[in-house]
């Protein structure tokens, strides 16, 4: 067989995925879209009836919002660490997941994007977060955690996609090669007229070595940044110095499992076994296993440090956690992201894909529920021991949809992606071919 | 327009690609069309330095500068002490700098490429020439030079 016929097989392969969607995807694009409606339709009311809707009550009032909107930063994690970290340490497993990661990453940071937003009482004035020149002269407060957050995940998301539509630029002049008509322009223009003449592939190769190198450091500062929304407080529970590497780590394994959520039915439905071996999940699943335990370390250290500190607040909190109003969710955070991992260290359970699948679903609970309880207990368990049992936070409908809406928007901009752009990065594949 | 030569293995393109620089003809004059990034290419044909680093140079550096410039500029524009923090506060202004120089060198390093490559390239958008997966070599006449 000629090299270019083994090339043409893998165009014809990879691209099969962006043909005529099946009943089986329309269904579960229905049922997705279904859920941002309802999503919208949660949002709407408490856009009207006011921020009352949401279950909070004194001293808890940042919940589920918060809580979705760090679980959604530290999804887009892993995408960073794939693209882009294992680009730098030559990882050629990175090629197989590399498209939905990076895909993740961008659908991820635009559901979390909104949280901010929907947790505002008044989101018409969401511009105020944004450094303008106005009227007044006044200038946001450049010292305040949450304006941090402002730079920190708009320049992760901008870099994100710069790095999506950069990784696309070839393969988008493949897809317009196999296309006709009004498509065929559409790709034409997204591909901007890519030949792959030497001068392209010099200049993009290095283009594409110093955005890896520009985006690595946003996997570590992003996530720091967000963490000290909680650490730079002086709440028991948030103040601690160990938040940021304990969040990052937290991101990046919780990342690691939605890849293995979206890849395991994506590789199976489209028929990609041959790109995405056996051999490619076991080594994103000992990602997933080292920084499980990254993260079961952090456990241990900061009830640790809780224990040691002599604070009484900081112990009754930790007590509180284990064994107050929460405790289901806490031991349910355990189990899914301590115990269940641990499984992965035999190398047969990490071969076996139906089992490392449910696990990346466990693991994805886990990690939700995580952020829950760090933010609810905490702010349940503050200096006022007065509302400590009078008053229990519960989510309520408009927060449970909203959540599910978000959930929803984030699969519907997947599924959207599986039919209009490659699904895996093809010229990079056939270099390994 | 030269006749393109089109080769179906890889081997093969390297193997003519290194016969045409042994027999003399000038570098400048080959060019080189692959379907992915070919290492052996920049092995056999001089090395040409990729100017996209100065771009990411100078986008970084901006964002360094201009980050910094802003939040101390700003916030002396309007000098109001909140939660006891000295108005300069360099710590914090570290972050917004930080994410500022990510963003900046980024925008440029894109930016630069598109420059370098000359990329759109509104002709080659309204019609392509297209080779598949083939590798191509085409030597450009002498007096086109």
């Amino acid at each position: 067989m000629a090299e270019t016929e083994k090339y043409d097989r893998a165009d014809r392969e990879i691209l099969a995925a962006m043909g005529k969607p099946g009943r089986l995807y329309l269904l579960v694009l229905a049922f997705t879209v279904t859920l941002v409606a309802s999503g919208f339709l949660c949002w709407y009311h408490q856009y009207r009836v006011g921020l009352g809707v949401a279950g909070y009550t004194h001293p808890v009032n940042w919940a589920v919002y918060i809580t979705n909107f760090v679980f959604w930063v530290g999804i887009a994690h892993s995408g960073t660490l794939i693209s882009a970290v294992l680009y730098l340490f030559r990882a050629r497993f990175r090629t197989s997941f590399n498209r939905p990661a990076e895909a993740m990453t961008v659908f991820a940071l635009m559901v979390a994007g909104l949280f901010p937003l929907i947790h505002l009482g008044r989101p018409w004035v969401f511009y105020y977060l944004f450094p303008y020149p106005n009227q007044r002269q006044l200038w946001v407060n450049f010292r305040s955690p949450l304006i941090w957050d402002v730079f920190a995940v708009g320049t992760y998301f901008t870099v994100s996609v710069v790095f999506f539509y950069v990784g696309l630029i070839p393969d988008l002049a493949i897809v317009r090669r196999c296309k006709e008509g009004i498509r065929k322009t559409i790709y034409s223009v997204l591909s901007l007229g890519w030949e792959g003449t030497r001068r392209q592939w010099r200049h993009y190769n290095m283009l594409y070595l110093f955005l890896a190198a520009f985006a690595t450091p946003l996997v570590a500062s992003v996530h720091s940044v967000v963490s000290w929304d909680f650490a730079m407080s002086i709440l028991p529970g948030w103040h601690t110095t160990i938040f940021a590497p304990y969040f990052v780590a937290g991101a990046i394994f919780s990342g690691t499992a939605m890849v293995i959520t979206l890849v395991v039915p994506m590789r199976k439905i489209l028929v990609l076994d041959r790109y995405i071996t056996d051999d490619h999940f076991e080594s994103i699943a000992k990602i997933l296993l080292f920084t499980s335990l990254i993260v079961s370390y952090a456990y241990v250290v900061e009830t640790g440090l809780a224990w040691y500190g002599g604070n009484v607040f900081e112990i009754e909190l930790f007590r509180y956690r284990a064994w107050g109003h929460y405790k289901a969710l806490f031991w349910t955070m355990i189990t899914c992201n301590s115990l269940v991992p641990l499984t992965l260290f035999a190398r047969r359970l990490r071969r076996n894909i139906a089992y490392l699948f449910c696990v990346s679903l466990l693991v994805n609970v886990g990690m939700w529920v995580e952020r829950f309880v760090i933010i609810v207990s905490s702010l349940a368990r503050d200096f006022d021991p007065y509302v400590w049992d009078t008053q229990m936070y519960r989510p309520t409908f408009v927060e449970v949809g909203i959540t599910l809406g978000s959930f929803g928007m984030f699969f519907t901009l997947y599924l959207i992606f599986l039919k209009t752009l490659p699904v895996l990065s093809i010229t990079e594949i056939k270099e390994h071919l | 327009m030269a006749k393109p030569m089109i080769f179906h293995e890889k081997e093969e393109f390297l193997k003519t690609l290194r016969r045409l620089v042994r027999e003399g003809v000038a570098k400048e004059r080959i060019r080189v069309i692959t379907p992915f990034s070919v290492a052996e290419v920049e092995e056999i044909l001089p090395r040409m330095p990729s100017h996209v680093q100065v771009f990411a140079l100078a986008g970084a550096a901006s964002g360094t500068v201009g980050g910094f410039a802003f939040t101390i500029l700003s916030t002396l524009s309007w000098p109001l002490i909140v939660g006891g923090k000295p108005i300069v506060s360099i710590p914090p202004f570290i972050i917004i700098a930080f994410a500022l120089t990510i963003l900046f060198g980024a925008l440029s390093t894109f930016l630069g490429f598109l420059l370098l490559s000359r990329l759109p390239s509104i002709r080659r958008i309204r019609s392509v020439e297209e080779y598949g997966n083939a590798f191509v070599i085409t030597v450009e006449p002498e007096e086109a030079k």
